[in-house]
């Protein structure tokens, strides 16, 4: 209600400001000039308040050997700059982000080239780009196992920019009379070595992915495959589908030969175990007459870890942290703090996951206000998170986010072991 | 003998307005609100009841009777954002998010009373079969029921002008009559190239009271385009058309 009545403020406040510049509907074609370059991007600030689990083995894992208490602020700020040049049939267009952190740990500040490459486009049948750029497959809302080319995005932010890889890649696209209306194919070069892609997998080695995207009988489905040994070779297909004007289904399907999964015991004792591994997501997207739209996935990752697995790895890091507390010796944290980085630590490191996001757009009469809540469960072991957010865009190029986090599980499940119980952010994001 | 004065009635007041071709009445006013293929630009503001404004400016493209594609190129915040419409099939692809996610015609990608239908509106006469027409003084009513269940509106009421054969008023019904929004064409303008059509329209709804949508077209020209400029591969590209 306090939010509803700050919103609601302060569109009086931005309201009595246009009506004095109230004016008859106009459009000024100079708006439509098209310039040869283009600079913009967003700034944001947000500050962040953690509730602390001191009894969970990820706050153990962290913040053993210090005491931050049981709450934990955090300012971050970003800022986002983007830019194009555009001749003829060529066209650079980069993206940077920089973001400001000052936690516990300090003040840090990082630059990142998300994206940067130069695009020809000889006709408008071919694209060709070469650069740093994502590649974004899938048709999945908060994961997509098919995404051979993408770091793994965030199921919490599913729309942030990620940082891409350097690559080389085309678009031929083809159009047709009748149930094949389109088909485009999309070769992707992946070189790894030292310095160039060398978080991608295994250096040294020039990988190749590819897209073959049909639009067929109104679905959308992809064919999509990765090779080359940075990874092990895989293959995967998505789909999407609209079956009435307010209900969209969709999925994709991944199979990763030779799946190399590194994982410990509650001894700390690491084992390796390689299988084909299955990965598919299927979901649904559904708005209500009221203008509610609920985004609803199941995700079966079949790079994940067991409960059994998973209560091992928690073990471990609980009996590192007694061996610590008794001895002083944080050796067996190490190791787990070793073993957590890319593998553990992944977002969604399990197997079975539900995703459920229902917004609202527009409640109470307010333009541009859409609350919204986002519960992620994970099936095995029937811990969960949910987030509860307030989105305001009814002043341009601005956009005011209250969000806040709550997590609850048993003790040695996924998010019952988390490092935090709670978290409560505001974001201000102006574009320009 | 009732029958017969019946069928006497019918011939005298029933035959002028089934005599009227709806069908193609209904394609004339489509050809005369825009050519089958065309590039454009558009301005649509959202209006609050407190007169509160909020601007979009999009660059348009259609080609046929069933594609269409639209990209933001104001404000900052939405700059780069396109839809693209190929019959039933809609997508929505924002940069940030990289690829384009499928959408619904009852959705609404700017807010306010516009949803995407609208947006990126085809052909009437590709979405809807002509019931029926009245003429009235001179205007005509054309009465339009939508072909699939995958059009926005089930039934719409389209008034046009006798002599001039464009829209002044739609008024959007659900399939069990009841009024969605009405849409209103007003300052017919000369585009150049032969295209003489209304410049601006308004829409309000009574399930938003109090709110306004307006769009507002300029540069409305004829445009071949390849049908490769319609396809998702494309929509991140769609401004390298202007």
């Amino acid at each position: 209600m306090v939010l509803v009545f700050l919103f609601s403020f302060l569109s009086s406040l931005f309201g009595v400001l246009s009506l004095a510049t109230a004016e008859e509907y106009t459009f000024d074609v100079s708006e439509t000039e098209k310039k040869p370059y283009h600079i913009g991007g967003y700034a944001e600030i947000r500050p962040v308040l953690f509730g602390l689990d001191r009894d969970a083995s990820l706050y153990k894992l962290k913040f053993y050997n210090r005491d931050e208490g049981s709450t934990l602020e955090e300012y971050n700020a970003t800022l986002q700059l983007e830019g194009s040049l555009e001749k003829g049939i060529a066209r650079l267009f980069v993206r940077t982000n920089t973001d400001y952190k000052n936690s516990y740990l300090g003040e840090d500040f990082e630059t990142t080239v998300h994206e940067g490459f130069l695009s020809l486009k000889p006709s408008s049948s071919l694209t060709m780009d070469v650069g740093k750029k994502t590649l974004k497959w899938g048709k999945g809302y908060a994961w997509n196992p098919v995404a051979f080319v993408d770091r793994p995005k965030d199921p919490d932010e599913p729309e942030l920019s990620l940082e891409g890889f350097i690559v080389a890649s085309a678009d031929y696209i083809k159009s047709f009379q009748g149930p094949l209306k389109t088909i485009s194919f999309t070769p992707v070069l992946i070189p790894v070595y030292n310095h160039v892609n060398d978080t991608f997998g295994d250096i040294n080695k020039l990988n190749i992915a590819g897209k073959i995207y049909l639009l067929l009988y109104d679905t959308d489905i992809d064919f999509i495959f990765l090779t080359g040994g940075s990874k092990t070779t895989r293959y995967g297909m998505d789909f999407s589908r609209n079956i009435t004007t307010n209900f969209e289904i969709h999925g994709e399907f991944a199979y990763i030969y030779n799946y190399k999964k590194i994982f410990v015991n509650s001894d700390g004792s690491t084992f390796v175990t390689q299988y084909d591994a299955k990965s598919a997501l299927i979901g649904m997207r559904y708005l209500t007459e009221k203008d509610t739209t609920y985004i609803l996935e199941y995700y079966r990752n079949g790079t994940g870890f067991s409960s059994t697995e998973m209560r091992d790895y928690f073990s471990f890091i609980n009996k590192g942290y007694d061996t610590y507390v008794a001895t002083g010796n944080d050796a067996l944290l190490k190791k787990a703090a070793n073993i957590t980085a890319g593998n553990y630590g992944r977002p969604n490191a399990m197997r079975d996951y539900l995703y459920l996001r229902a917004s609202r757009k527009e409640p109470f009469d307010i333009l541009y206000f859409t609350p919204s809540i986002t519960g992620i469960l994970n099936i095995s072991d029937k811990s969960f998170s949910l987030s509860p957010e307030f989105l305001y865009a009814g002043i341009t190029n601005l956009e005011l986010r209250l969000k806040a986090s709550f997590i609850s599980g048993e003790r040695l499940s996924d998010y019952g072991e988390k490092q935090n119980d709670s978290r409560v952010e505001i974001r201000a994001r102006y574009y320009f | 003998m009732r029958h017969a004065v019946a069928l006497v009635f019918m011939m005298l007041f029933g035959i002028p307005s089934y005599a009227i071709d709806g069908t193609a009445l209904l394609k004339e006013v489509d050809r005369n609100l825009n050519p089958e293929s065309y590039e454009s630009y558009r301005k649509l503001i959202n209006v609050e009841p407190d007169g509160r404004k909020k601007e979009y400016t999009l660059f348009t493209i259609k080609k046929g009777m069933d594609k269409v594609s639209s990209v933001f190129l104001a404000p900052a915040s939405e700059k780069g954002r396109s839809t693209l419409r190929l019959g039933d099939n809609m997508w929505f692809y924002i940069p940030n998010v990289g690829k384009p996610i499928r959408i619904t015609s009852l959705q609404s990608v700017v807010g306010g009373v516009f949803n995407n239908a609208d947006i990126l509106q085809l052909d009437y006469a590709a979405e809807y079969n002509v019931e029926r027409v009245e003429q009235n003084g001179n205007e005509y009513l054309l009465y339009l029921k939508a072909k699939t269940k995958t059009v926005a509106y089930d039934r719409l009421k389209l008034y046009a002008d006798g002599k001039k054969h464009l829209p002044v008023k739609i008024e959007c019904l659900t399939e069990a009559n009841m009024l969605i929004k009405t849409i209103y064409f007003k300052d017919v303008k000369d585009f150049g190239g032969g295209i003489v059509r209304p410049s601006v329209i308004e829409t309000d709804s009574p399930l938003y009271k109090g709110y306004k949508s307006v769009m507002i077209f300029a540069k409305l020209k004829a445009r071949i385009l390849k049908d490769e400029a319609f396809t998702l591969t494309y929509m991140p590209n769609i401004e390298s058309l202007r």
